[in-house]
Order: structure tokens, then C-alpha cells, then sequence
């Protein structure tokens, strides 16, 4: 066996996943230009499907870089350090990994004022199939209150674009993490029952 | 080997990088070796290694160090892996390991039950590790990862003890501090334009 230790990492591995671009919906597309057009280049990000989407299309453009990470807080430090170097990203999360990242966002991101948007999936609001989704997911704007952490829910097409590039402006405008919640009302749930 | 004075060595072998110190007592002892490029985090106990990662991916002109605590590290190992996932090369990643919890009270922690954070390191695709117990052992080991071209993580052994130093209370004058320190430092391609350009 290969071992791939020995060789540079390879670049060629498709971080998004099965999802293909061709099959990004529209509300993706509106999101990743907003992003763009605020020089947000970094994507950090632990997938769910909603976002793997999003992520599919991001992939193909080489304007967006994707950065993984193996646990949410993890995504509080990495975009931390990239914006002391200079550089704007967004954190790409399901409803259950903010859960993973409130004493980062509180003790580094708040405390050190280090903005970045927080897209964050939401699982148990509506459609849910799955009753470990549904208090973690009821939870997301409670927990951002309780930081003072502003945030917006994207709920359909209508007026998409001006609401997320208003919170990201609003976001850097005010140096702190900014939470944009995507409903399955725009994103859609899962067929699973 | 004392944790003050091998903080002392990176710091001046790290020249003109970037260093992010840990929670608690690795970032405490920065403070005799006080300098703009140098991060202070007073909490998010674990982050550190995940600072340098981000920072290392928007500055790879720059090597980047961190000082990490034991305690830490075993609270994001993720981290690690995260790391070569991300395939960054400029990473000087050093564990200070004291066997535990210091700051809280001493309790025991990873290595006093055998958890070897080298080989955790190795495992997580790091292709240059050391564990070091000397500060001569630690100079030559920190020397070669910063000349080096890959990641490093170097595990240094180092006597109990907590820091007597602190850190600025304003954590916003810390970050900007900081980030003007390192966006002073131009990368060598910005260099090789502007002389090109005159």
C-alpha cells in the first residue's frame, strides 16, 4: 500500500464530495456571489447536505478556497488566523456543529472581534425526520442571542441577495461573527421519513 | 527543561515569524520575549494550533510557529489532522509537555499515561516530528523546522511550573497589533514585483 505521508497532499481530491456543481440550486448560487463579491475567498467548512451543495459549486470556482475541518470550533481558529493574515472567509456548518463551536465564538471571536459570516444549515426546524436533529437545531438562535451575535434566517428567494450581502457587510462593518441560518423552507428537507 | 527558556530560544530563532502562543502558560511566558508578532490568546483553550493553521494558509510566504500546551492539544486533536488535510507546509507546530493540567492545579494529563503526542502527530501525517527534553536537544530540532520547507511538530518535555507573566488585558490591541506585525512583513514574491516595478 501507497503510503500517502510520503507525498505532498494530494490536491486533486474533491473536497465536495458526490455533489456536482451542475446540480446546485439556485439559492446557492446567490449566496457564493455574495461572498465573492465581499472578498470572502475561504471556506471553512464540516459539510452536511445542504452545504455540500453549495460546497460543489464553490469547488469549481477558483476564487473560493475550501478548507475542512474535522470539528466546528476548529473553524473559529482557522478563519482567526486568516484574518490576522489578511484574508476573509465564511464558516459553513450544520445547526448541530454550532453547538461544537460557542466557546470559540465567545472567547476568540467575540472577545478578539474577529468577523466572519457563520452559514449555518438548519436541521430540526422544518421537515425534520430525525428527533436528535430537533433541539440542537431549536437552540440556534437562542445560543447566538445568548452571545449577542446577530443573525438572519434565509427563508426563500425573495430579496436573497440584498439580505445576505447586508449581513455580510453588517458583519465586518462590526468585526464579529455574523450567523446566517439557511431553513429548509429555501433549502429544502430531506425525503427520509 | 525549563519552558521559559525554551520559549526563549524559539523566539529568537524564529527571527521576524509569526508566533501564536496556547492558552495559559505557553502564552505567559512569551511575555519576557514580548514583540508585535507575537498572538496572545487568553482563552479557547485549544485554539491555537487552529490559528496557526488559518494563518499559515493566508501567509505561506511566512513560517508560522505555535506554542501550544499539552492540555490543548489534546482538546483539538482534530487539529492535526485538519493540518495535513489542508496540505500547509509553513507550520512550526511546538507542545509543550508538562504532563497535564499546570495552570488548573497540576492534575495529570496525557503523558503521565502514555500518550505519546509525537506519534499522534505522526499519525496524522506530520512528516517531521521531534520530542526533545534538552533545551540544546530543543534549539536543534526548532532550528531545523524553521529552515525546513515542510510542517513540523516538535514535542518538548518540559518541568512543571506555572509562568508569573501577563499578557495585555485588551484583546483587541492584541489582534491588531499583531496583524499589522505581519502584514508589515511582505511576502518575497510582493518584493520581487516591486522590484521589478522600478
Amino acid at each position: 500500500m501507497k503510503d500517502v505521508r510520503s507525498s505532498a497532499v494530494t490536491t486533486t481530491l474533491k473536497r465536495s464530495g458526490r455533489h456536482t456543481a451542475a446540480d446546485a440550486p439556485a439559492w446557492a448560487r446567490t449566496l457564493l456571489a455574495a461572498l465573492r463579491d465581499e472578498d470572502i475567498t475561504n471556506l471553512v467548512f464540516l459539510p452536511d447536505t445542504v452545504m455540500g451543495r453549495l460546497l460543489a459549486l464553490a469547488e469549481e470556482d477558483p476564487f473560493f478556497r475550501l478548507v475542512g475541518v474535522h470539528r466546528e470550533e476548529e473553524a473559529v481558529g482557522v478563519l482567526t488566523g486568516l484574518y490576522l493574515g489578511g484574508q476573509r472567509g465564511a464558516m459553513l456548518i450544520q445547526s448541530s456543529g454550532l453547538g461544537n463551536t460557542l466557546n470559540a465564538l465567545g472567547s476568540l471571536a467575540m472577545a478578539y472581534r474577529i468577523p466572519f459570516p457563520v452559514l449555518v444549515s438548519l436541521r430540526g426546524e422544518l421537515g425534520e425526520f430525525n428527533p436528535a436533529q430537533l433541539h440542537m437545531g431549536r437552540a440556534v438562535p437562542g445560543c447566538l442571542d445568548a452571545l449577542t451575535i446577530r443573525h438572519v434566517t434565509l427563508r426563500s428567494e425573495t430579496d436573497l441577495a440584498t439580505i445576505v450581502t447586508g449581513a455580510l457587510k453588517t458583519c465586518f462593518t462590526a468585526e464579529e461573527p455574523f450567523g446566517i441560518l439557511l431553513s429548509a423552507q429555501l433549502t429544502g428537507w430531506k425525503a427520509e421519513k | 527543561m525549563q519552558r521559559v527558556e525554551a520559549t526563549g530560544v524559539a523566539v529568537e530563532l524564529a527571527g521576524a515569524s509569526p508566533i501564536v502562543g496556547g492558552v495559559g502558560n505557553s502564552t505567559f511566558d512569551l511575555i519576557p520575549f514580548d514583540r508585535p508578532a507575537n498572538f496572545y490568546m487568553w482563552n479557547s483553550m485549544g485554539m491555537a494550533s487552529s490559528i496557526g493553521l488559518g494563518l499559515a494558509l493566508a501567509r505561506p510566504d511566512l513560517r508560522v510557529v505555535v506554542l501550544d500546551g499539552d492540555g490543548s492539544i489534546l482538546m483539538n486533536l482534530s487539529s492535526l489532522a485538519t493540518a495535513r488535510a489542508a496540505g500547509v507546509t509553513n507550520l512550526v507546530h511546538v507542545i509543550w509537555d508538562n504532563g497535564g493540567w499546570e495552570i488548573t492545579g497540576g492534575q495529570p494529563a496525557g503523558s503521565p499515561f502514555g500518550v505519546d503526542l509525537e506519534a499522534v502527530a505522526r499519525g496524522c501525517g506530520f512528516l517531521k516530528t521531534a520530542s526533545v527534553d534538552t533545551v540544546a536537544a530543543f534549539r536543534s530540532a526548532f532550528a531545523a523546522a524553521m529552515a525546513d520547507s515542510v510542517a513540523w511538530v516538535i514535542v518538548g518535555k518540559v518541568a512543571p511550573g506555572d509562568s508569573p507573566y501577563r499578557p495585555s488585558k485588551n484583546c483587541v490591541w492584541l489582534r491588531d497589533r499583531f496583524a499589522i506585525a505581519v502584514s508589515s512583513q511582505r511576502s518575497a514574491d510582493e518584493c520581487e514585483r516591486e522590484i521589478a516595478d522600478s
